[in-house]
């Protein structure tokens, strides 16, 4: 986290070096102008882990292999969502930007291998994943195609099915992407890849998990 | 004598009703239409031991192995267990003296018994007043440490019918296989599972599913305040079946916790669950026999197939989780 901010700061003071690059368009960006974005998302899926159901072996061999009753592997699969963000640009280079994500990653559990020959299934929890948080964007040249990159950080809330169960973590990402302006170049397109580093995830196994968000929306420059 | 395996047995008798084995892993007593757990009210349990030694095993040794069984009980958080060895005394351990006693007991004729636990309750508030486990000292048994081949390990009985002692039923995480003089047991996950493990093996440390039984029933607000509980109903072609055995099994920490379906309706609910999503499996009672289990006047129904609930079941912090269908098919 601490080198994230050393590279925002160093991305500010780069950005006030090249703050009197004309910005090409008929609406550039000033400092103060805003920007809303909204569109879909897709968040990577990832392993959740693996855990055996075993019972403690009738044997008096204390190197016994215990009684497997079954295996059980987990993951939470790829997911599509919503996201929307609000920026405000302080500088013609660099905008702040508030994110609100939400999307509907479903845990599955596969069971197979059953001591008594039961049918293998995959469990299921469809899980509600929020993600609010901000960002600091450095944007590249000028013109209608605008590349970026990004890094931030955000608060992260994921509800079990039922909302009977929730958990809490927080996340960093870096990442870019681009910006097509269309037409008048108050709207445009936007594309966005980041790699989200995430202090908890609903898992079995709990540890920091990168996880890949891609997301494609419109763009409005006000 | 020497045996491949053998029972043990909960010989669950109460001097005004005999108590029928409830909810999962308790005892209790029907009143009218209400079960009452049993449980002790009054603590430190006081208890002797008889003064009686047998081959391998001296009575002092049996009271250091009933003094580790309780303290393992005692052990277990957020329960408030306590117990205290009173004396040595010449009586064997029966009911109605109004003393709890342990010891060993020359049992011949129980020759699948190991040892068993009776009980005197007060039915009105399912009140332990008293009760008694023997030893059965037909079995060969060794109080050694790393425990010895051929010898039933005490420590390891001591603790399943301490168990029993607190008010705790028979659990059924166990696997077993057929053979021609009884069963053999492969594998089990609970120290309450109604069959012994084969001599010399060590069965010492209480299991997730009886540490949810023992706190069900001694359990504090910490303890409630901090699992849930798992409700729902197994059913065959539409109706309820009894007596199914259901599993919950946690894919984080690995623990297993049982239950029963105990009512014409098939419903079961299992407590003492840790938050978050379980797996839930069901199994007929095939693994013993059903009388170690469950009152032999319900309609127990073994004849369908073990299966998984087809969703992950979370179970919320001090709540219980929305009801779930499981739905077996006959074998």
């Amino acid at each position: 986290m601490r080198s994230l901010f050393l590279a925002a700061a160093l991305m500010l003071f780069v950005s006030s070096r090249a703050g009197a690059q004309p910005y090409v368009g008929t609406a550039s960006p000033r400092v103060g102008s805003f920007e809303i974005s909204g569109g879909v998302l897709s968040s990577g899926g990832y392993d959740a882990g693996s855990r055996s159901a075993l019972e403690s072996p009738n044997s008096t061999s204390t190197s016994a292999p215990p009684l497997t009753l079954f295996t059980t592997t987990s993951r939470v699969a790829r997911a599509t969502g919503a996201e929307v963000r609000l920026g405000i640009f302080v500088s013609p280079r660099i905008s702040v930007e508030g994110t609100f994500q939400f999307t509907r990653p479903v845990l599955q559990t596969a069971v197979a291998d059953d001591f008594e020959n039961a049918a293998a299934v995959t469990a299921e929890d469809t899980l509600s994943s929020y993600v609010a948080g901000g960002s600091l964007l450095y944007h590249f040249g000028s013109g209608r195609f605008v590349p970026f990159v990004s890094g931030g950080g955000a608060y992260l809330r994921q509800l079990h099915e039922d909302k009977a169960e929730l958990l809490t973590g927080s996340e960093i990402h870096a990442g870019g992407g681009v910006k097509y302006w269309l037409g008048a170049r108050r709207v445009g397109l936007r594309l966005d890849a980041q790699a989200s580093s995430r202090s908890k995830s609903i898992a079995f196994e709990q540890k920091r998990r990168v996880v890949r968000v891609l997301s494609a929306g419109l763009v409005y420059l006000f | 004598m020497k045996r491949a395996a053998a029972w043990i047995l909960a010989c669950v008798v109460a001097l005004a009703t005999a108590p029928t084995a409830f909810a999962y892993l308790k005892l209790g007593v029907r009143q009218g239409s209400r079960l009452i757990t049993l449980r002790w009210n009054a603590m430190p349990i006081r208890y002797f031991i008889t003064n009686r030694d047998v081959p391998n095993v001296t009575a002092p040794q049996l009271r250091d192995a009933v003094g580790r069984g309780f303290a393992s009980w005692a052990a277990v958080p957020n329960v408030t267990i306590s117990s205290e060895f009173v004396g040595f005394t010449g009586f064997s351990p029966v009911s109605g003296d109004n003393a709890t006693v342990l010891g060993f007991s020359n049992r011949p004729e129980l020759d699948r018994v190991l040892g068993s636990t009776s009980f005197t309750v007060d039915t009105v508030t399912g009140e332990i007043v008293e009760s008694d486990v023997f030893f059965n000292s037909a079995f060969a048994w060794s109080a050694a440490t790393p425990g010895e081949t051929d010898r039933q390990d005490i420590g390891s009985i001591a603790l399943h019918e301490i168990g029993h002692l607190l008010g705790l039923g028979h659990s059924m995480l166990g696997e077993t296989q057929l053979f021609s003089g009884g069963r053999r047991v492969l594998g089990a996950e609970a120290v309450m599972f109604p069959i012994a493990f084969s001599p010399g093996t060590l069965n010492r440390a209480p299991r997730a599913d009886d540490i949810a039984g023992i706190s069900d029933i001694y359990g504090t607000d910490t303890f409630r305040n901090t699992t849930g509980s798992i409700t729902g109903r197994v059913t065959k072609n539409g109706s309820g079946v009894i007596g199914a055995h259901v599993i919950t099994f946690n894919p984080a920490s690995g623990r297993l916790i049982g239950g029963f379906t105990l009512s014409q309706d098939g419903t079961f609910t299992i407590a003492g669950i840790e938050p978050g999503p379980q797996l839930v499996r069901v199994e007929p009672l095939d693994d013993g026999d059903i009388a170690s289990f469950l009152d032999t006047s319900l309609n127990i129904d073994v004849d369908f197939r073990p299966a998984f609930y087809s969703r992950l079941v979370t179970v919320p912090r001090r709540g219980t989780s929305r009801s779930i269908e499981i739905a077996v098919v006959a074998k």
